[in-house]
């Protein structure tokens, strides 16, 4: 090995694997506790409030039919229908609160079968993700380590650059051309149909070739400590940093991608007749009925906001359901700056271990490095599992990605989303190498050019969130 | 994020004060208006006006504070600021030439800010 890097052991990848058993292991242990134990109970109690629901909404109708019998019955005394009244009143409160507690408690149980499901399902990613790319880089021989192919003619300018990157692309090809039938097959899987496992293969070629893409690029970049990063040699870039050249490019593209989301949008925004816009006195479609709820007018466009917020247009938001986005929305800002905190502490030449708690949690710059990337990590992951039971809670109410506003709305907060989880992926190696190789002045740029990537994605939220939660 | 000399009133308002670096106020400011951008949601009876008021408002100031301070476009070499507003002119027109060209749209917003799709209506 060079010099120039550090001196990774072939065993240092076994780290990786072990790590990814503990990610399983935690996956299982959240669905078993979460989405099973807990998620059952709220089952029951849900099942018990649907069967009171029924009970009440038979007393509310017989009490119902009571009252206008009574009142179309001649004999019936004033007494008699004032009582009758009374009780057909409390039969209907009584049958709307029951609603309330059995919505309350559906809700309450897909809360809770949501997270443990969708923290399982990240951490059996984040298992395979980890425990492939350990191990497909565990098993090369160890005098192949390195970076052989980063010698140009057998002197010693070597380079940082590599071409994992296209391997990866490629894989990306292969696996979404077999998409479609990787789906449906997975789809047929689940539900017990029949299935070709042939059309598997496309989509499986490329999450191979994206794995051993990814294992080789870490390998090319684990004993990377800050020598033969690749400067631009021509304008307009000249003198600055390769890598960060291209994620600023990579980050144009992506601005694109949410302008496309975000235009189509407000193109379909400003043509719908909303509550809002009906009472703005913007609504063509209906100039002239007078609507206070969607039953009165069931054409009436219902957008996320109107079941999102407390008086949202369908009478279903409350504090509750506000209350993800709104946690993810600071979630994201923190993890902004705690992975500037992550890059700080690298860079930083004369670092002192915090007083108190946090010098115990913090203990050595290396350790500070890679705890504060942890806890981005962790923001990261709760951003995922609060949006899915947000999503869970709005599939429920009828929000579904079958409408047009459903449509725009899972596909832009979705593609947000995404973005969020591929940096979770990323992320994960980040944590691996400041826990083994770890970040210093000299090749803390790494955690700089992946916090430009992660600070896009809470730039991206900033217009998502009002667009879509506000409005 | 290269280490640089404090510029602007901002920078030299915040930069240590209280012993905190720029990025430490940054983050405070941001979670502020976080908040009145959250706290917005919450409150009921918002005009359409203060919505877009907010959105647009608290969308400029975090998006400031986040490509400025923490994706270090204030302090790197201008070349990273041009490459990052390249889109925006695209971005610009996409908003007015497909967000606010539907046809059947409301009318409340000025006819200057709305692109001219006659053509396609009259034909």
């Amino acid at each position: 090995m060079s010099g120039g890097e550090a001196h990774v052991e072939n065993i240092i990848w076994m780290r990786a694997v072990v790590w990814g058993g503990v990610f399983l292991v935690l996956g299982v242990l959240a669905f078993a506790t979460m989405g099973v134990g807990v998620a059952n109970v709220k089952h029951h109690d849900y099942e018990d409030a649907l069967h009171a629901y029924d009970e009440a909404k038979e007393v509310y109708y017989d009490a119902k039919n009571a009252y206008e019998l009574a009142e179309g019955d001649n004999n019936t005394t004033a007494a008699e229908l004032s009582a009758l009244k009374t009780a057909k009143e409390n039969a209907e409160t009584a049958y709307k609160d029951a609603h309330d507690d059995e919505i309350e408690a559906h809700l309450s149980y897909l809360t809770w079968r949501t997270a443990g499901v969708t923290i399982l399902l990240m951490c059996i990613t984040y298992a395979a993700f980890l425990a492939l790319g350990g191990f497909v880089n565990s098993i090369q021989p160890s005098d192949d380590h390195g970076h052989d192919d980063h010698h140009y003619g057998g002197d010693d300018h070597e380079h940082h650059g590599s071409g994992s990157p296209i391997v990866f692309s490629l894989g990306i090809m292969l696996f979404l051309m077999g998409f479609p039938k990787f789906q449906a097959v997975l789809g047929n899987m689940l539900s017990g149909e029949e299935f070709m496992l042939g059309d598997l293969g496309v989509s499986m070629i490329g999450l191979t070739v994206i794995t051993l893409g990814i294992a080789n690029w870490w390998r090319e970049d684990l004993p990377f400590i800050g020598n033969g990063e690749q400067i631009a040699t021509s304008a307009p870039f000249e003198g600055q940093h390769i890598r960060k050249a291209g994620l600023w490019v990579f980050i144009m593209s992506e601005i694109m991608v949410f302008a496309s989301f975000f235009s189509s949008y407000l193109r379909m925004r400003t043509g719908w007749c909303t509550k809002w816009s009906y009472d703005e006195g913007t609504c063509r479609e209906f100039p002239n009925m007078v609507i206070n709820s969607h039953e009165e007018h069931p054409d009436f466009v219902m957008t996320a906001s109107d079941y999102l917020r407390p008086d949202g247009a369908a009478g279903t938001g409350d504090f509750w359901t506000l209350l993800p986005g709104a946690v993810n929305t600071f979630a994201l800002i923190i993890s902004s700056y705690t992975i500037v905190l992550a890059l700080k502490t690298a860079k930083a030449k004369n670092w002192e271990a915090p007083k108190g708690a946090l010098g115990k949690l913090m203990p050595t710059q290396k350790a500070a490095v890679r705890n504060y990337l942890l806890a981005t990590f962790l923001l990261g992951s709760m951003f995922i599992v609060l949006k899915l039971i947000e999503w869970s809670h709005l599939v429920a109410e009828g929000f579904t990605i079958g409408t047009q506003a459903g449509s725009i709305f899972y596909i832009s907060t979705g593609a947000h989303g995404l973005h969020v989880f591929v940096g979770l992926l990323v992320m994960l190696y980040l944590v691996f190498k400041a826990d083994t190789v770890g970040y210093d002045e000299n090749n803390g740029q790494g955690i700089e050019y992946f916090g430009l990537y992660w600070h896009f994605v809470d730039l991206a939220w900033v217009v998502i969130f009002p667009a879509f939660y506000l409005y | 994020m290269g280490e640089h000399e404090p510029s602007g009133i901002f920078e030299k308002t915040f930069d240590g004060l209280l012993g905190q670096d720029i990025y430490f106020w940054n983050f405070i400011i941001l979670m502020i208006f976080t908040l009145a951008e959250v706290g917005a949601v919450f409150f009921v009876g918002i005009p359409l006006n203060v919505v877009w008021a907010i959105l647009i408002g608290v969308g400029i100031v975090k998006g400031y504070g986040i490509a400025a301070y923490f994706m270090h476009l204030k302090g790197d070499p201008r070349i990273y600021t041009r490459t990052a507003l390249f889109p925006v002119l695209f971005v610009l027109l996409m908003l007015w030439g497909i967000g606010l060209s539907n046809p059947d749209g409301v009318d409340a917003l000025p006819g200057w800010c709305k692109p001219s799709w006659d053509y396609a209506t009259n034909r």
